[in-house]
């Protein structure tokens, strides 16, 4: 193996962030590896202390204590970018990717392994909608009390390629940032190999069910195999329609690759809340390479060949 | 990579361009998703020579110009754009000094005001907008009653490396001279001029608020380089303006652009420094400070010094003409500086974008680094301003 020399220089640096287990592989000396992995580190902190709706003290936070004052906030640019961005999501998947649909999604996380009822839907919902929302940047008023923001499907994705930009502001040329599953590449490999990403098997987290080589951009997966629940036999997604309030048949996993993590995390979960067929169907047209499990085990994407149940999740 | 760009790919990479700058590179110069149409206007006054002493018209010359540019992506990885251009220009110009009592030296402006139009029209085919570099090939042409323009160009950006860019160009002109009146004053009846050009550049990424761009450019003219509508004084008489054939120039620049998120706002540095084998040299140093307000509108304060020191063969009249080879008192060729302020303003309505600018252009002998040389009577001042509409197709 010619690479065997640069393999032992990567440098692997795992940490927990976001709710998931986080690694960086950069390819450098020791010293700049560490101080890169620092950095990169403190700002993955910084965007899960600022955008986290599990912390009183955060942004998402004083927009939801806002909405119960009944008043707008102005927040700042990285936020208003987020937020533009969110809102683009909104018009392409038709209103079903929404970031006030917090109270829906909560209302299916079915730790107590109940099925809410129709009048639990009906309020939550009532407190849900893009719509409602007075968004004119800088000046952000949710419509309704009790509205929270919930910035999950975007934020992993930005850190990702917020904490690869900072591995190259530092001077990392060759890593890759892997936020719990969702994949930057700060650059290939310094013979120009690509990266080999795992994609996990639905049923078996510990293998990969596909081998995808990443040059550069982004890879992200969403998938409900981690947060799915099981309910007198019938399986219920954390991925809930705002339309109808209850959870999505779809996919146990869409993956998509992308020139940004944050880009690829909007297609494979704008592909995931659009169903199996829709889906599908959209991630086709979009043009971006993606590959999708159903929850038989099935894979289908133009990523679809990729597949190799072989191999271990890491190749390194 | 390359691929074909579905609109709702094209509107999420456009809306993540603000969030992931570096990945978006391609988006986020606007050229990939977005097609431009834009309409300046713009007029240039030249300040009249009063209260200095002059003969002739003290009025100076004055420029009107209208331009039309088209900007389109062509496919996922090509850009083509288009512009045109009509200038009308009018006044007097310099034509040589005397000396008057004292010897002051006084300036003797063109007899009959002059009326011209100039045409040009260029265009320029960009392969490759994304990570991987691109290549720019340009050509323009440009037509006079007594001048004609032809050139062309290529320009190459290189990634070396995630932070780094290397740039490299050159260009080709060639220019046809035909003055007006020839037979009448007794100038050049035909000339030409060829102008070739090479310039290399390196962009660094330093983080993710600056960069910082320094380039090497050489230029090299060939031809006809004198102005067949000057005189220079030279004894008692007068003799046509009369410069060598040849002149070779090297500039170095430096551009350094930071962004800071507080204010949300951005400087730009940019510093230039010429000199040529006809022994002008120059130094220019411009600062910008481009600041978003609400409502999309942005405000571009800048300030500009230049320097310049004269060519060998520049006098403002000469004695003895034995002295010297060539001769010029073309006040462009003398030792002068200038201070020059602008204010620019933009506002961005839905697909519309309106701008408009001032520019206030002070020149004279002493601002010059190291103080004045031989007098130049005719040093410019000027005063710009423009309007313009842009008009952008998603």
């Amino acid at each position: 193996m010619n690479s065997a020399h640069e393999r032992r220089l990567i440098h692997r640096f795992d940490f927990n962030a976001m709710g998931c287990p986080c690694a960086l592989q950069l390819e450098a000396d020791a010293e700049v590896a560490a101080r890169a992995a620092a950095a990169a580190q403190a700002e993955v902190d910084r965007l899960d202390r600022k955008y986290s709706h599990y912390r009183d003290d955060s942004l998402v936070a004083q927009i939801g204590a806002s909405a119960d004052a009944g008043e707008s906030i102005v927040v700042d640019t990285e936020t208003a970018d987020l937020l533009d961005f969110s809102a683009t999501l909104h018009a392409q998947s038709g209103g079903r990717f929404d970031i006030t649909s917090g109270a829906l999604t909560r209302l299916w996380d079915l730790k107590n392994g109940r099925i809410p009822d129709a009048a639990a839907i009906e309020r939550a919902r009532a407190r849900c909608g893009w719509d409602r929302v007075e968004w004119k940047r800088p000046h952000l008023r949710l419509g309704v009390k009790g509205m929270r923001l919930d910035l999950g499907g975007v934020v992993k994705e930005y850190a990702a390629d917020r904490a690869a930009q900072v591995c190259r502001d530092v001077g990392i040329v060759h890593g890759i940032v892997d936020l719990g599953g969702d994949l930057t590449v700060v650059g290939a490999h310094p013979d120009g190999s690509p990266w080999l990403a795992g994609i996990k098997s639905p049923r078996d987290t510990s293998r990969a069910f596909a081998q995808i080589e990443l040059h550069a951009g982004g890879l992200a997966t969403s998938g409900d195999y981690e947060r799915a629940v099981i309910v007198d036999g019938r399986r219920y997604s954390h991925i809930v329609d705002p339309a109808s309030g209850i959870p999505v048949e779809s996919f146990s996993s869409v993956s998509v690759v992308a020139d940004s993590c944050l880009v690829a995390g909007a297609a494979s979960t704008l592909g995931m809340l659009l169903g199996l067929r829709a889906g599908h169907d959209w991630l086709l047209g979009l043009g971006l390479p993606f590959l999708c499990i159903d929850a038989d085990g099935n894979a289908s994407g133009t990523l679809a060949g990729a597949r190799d149940e072989g191999r271990g999740t890491r190749d390194e | 990579m390359r691929r074909h760009l579905s609109p709702s790919l094209a509107a999420l990479m456009s809306a993540a361009t603000t969030l992931v700058p570096e990945a978006h590179a391609q988006t986020a110069t606007g050229a990939d998703t977005e097609s431009l149409v834009s309409y300046r206007f713009n007029e240039y006054d030249e300040d009249a020579f009063a209260p200095r002493p002059v003969i002739g018209s003290a009025e100076r010359y004055g420029v009107i110009s209208q331009q039309f540019q088209l900007a389109t992506p062509v496919g996922t990885d090509a850009a083509l754009s288009a512009s045109a251009t009509h200038e009308v220009m009018s006044g007097s110009s310099p034509w040589y000094v005397v000396q008057g009592p004292n010897h002051q030296p006084i300036q003797v402006m063109s007899g009959a005001t002059i009326r011209d139009h100039r045409s040009a029209v260029s265009a320029s085919w960009t392969q490759g907008t994304g990570s991987s570099g691109g290549t720019t090939y340009s050509a323009s042409y440009s037509a006079e009653r007594d001048y004609h323009a032809t050139a062309v160009g290529i320009e190459r950006s290189i990634p070396l490396s995630a932070a780094l860019t290397l740039g490299v160009g050159g260009s080709f002109s060639h220019d046809l001279i035909d003055p007006v009146d020839a037979q009448l004053y007794d100038r050049v009846q035909h000339g030409q001029k060829n102008t070739a050009s090479l310039f290399g550049s390196l962009a660094w990424i330093i983080d993710r608020s600056s960069v910082l761009q320094t380039g090497i450019q050489i230029n090299s003219e060939h031809g006809f380089l004198s102005d067949p509508y000057k005189l220079v004084t030279v004894g008692d008489g007068t003799i046509h303006d009369l410069r060598p054939g040849q002149r070779d120039q090297m500039a170095w620049l430096v551009r350094y652009r930071h962004a800071f998120s507080r204010p949300d706002a951005s400087l730009h540095l940019d510093f230039r420094y010429a000199q040529d084998s006809w022994g002008v040299t120059s130094q220019t140093l411009e600062a910008a400070w481009y600041q978003p307000l609400p409502a999309r509108w942005q405000l571009v304060p800048a300030l500009r010094y230049y320097s310049q020191h004269e060519a060998r063969f520049y006098a403002p009249f000469f004695s003895d003409p034995a002295a010297h080879n060539f001769f010029t008192s073309d006040y462009r060729l003398g030792t002068f500086g200038a201070f020059s302020a602008s204010l620019n303003l933009r506002k961005r309505l839905g697909q519309w974008e309106f701008s408009g600018g001032f520019e206030r252009y002070h020149g004279a002998t002493d601002y010059a680094l190291g103080g004045s040389d031989a007098a130049v009577p005719a040093v410019v001042s000027y005063t710009r301003a423009f309007i313009g509409l842009d008009y952008l197709l998603k």
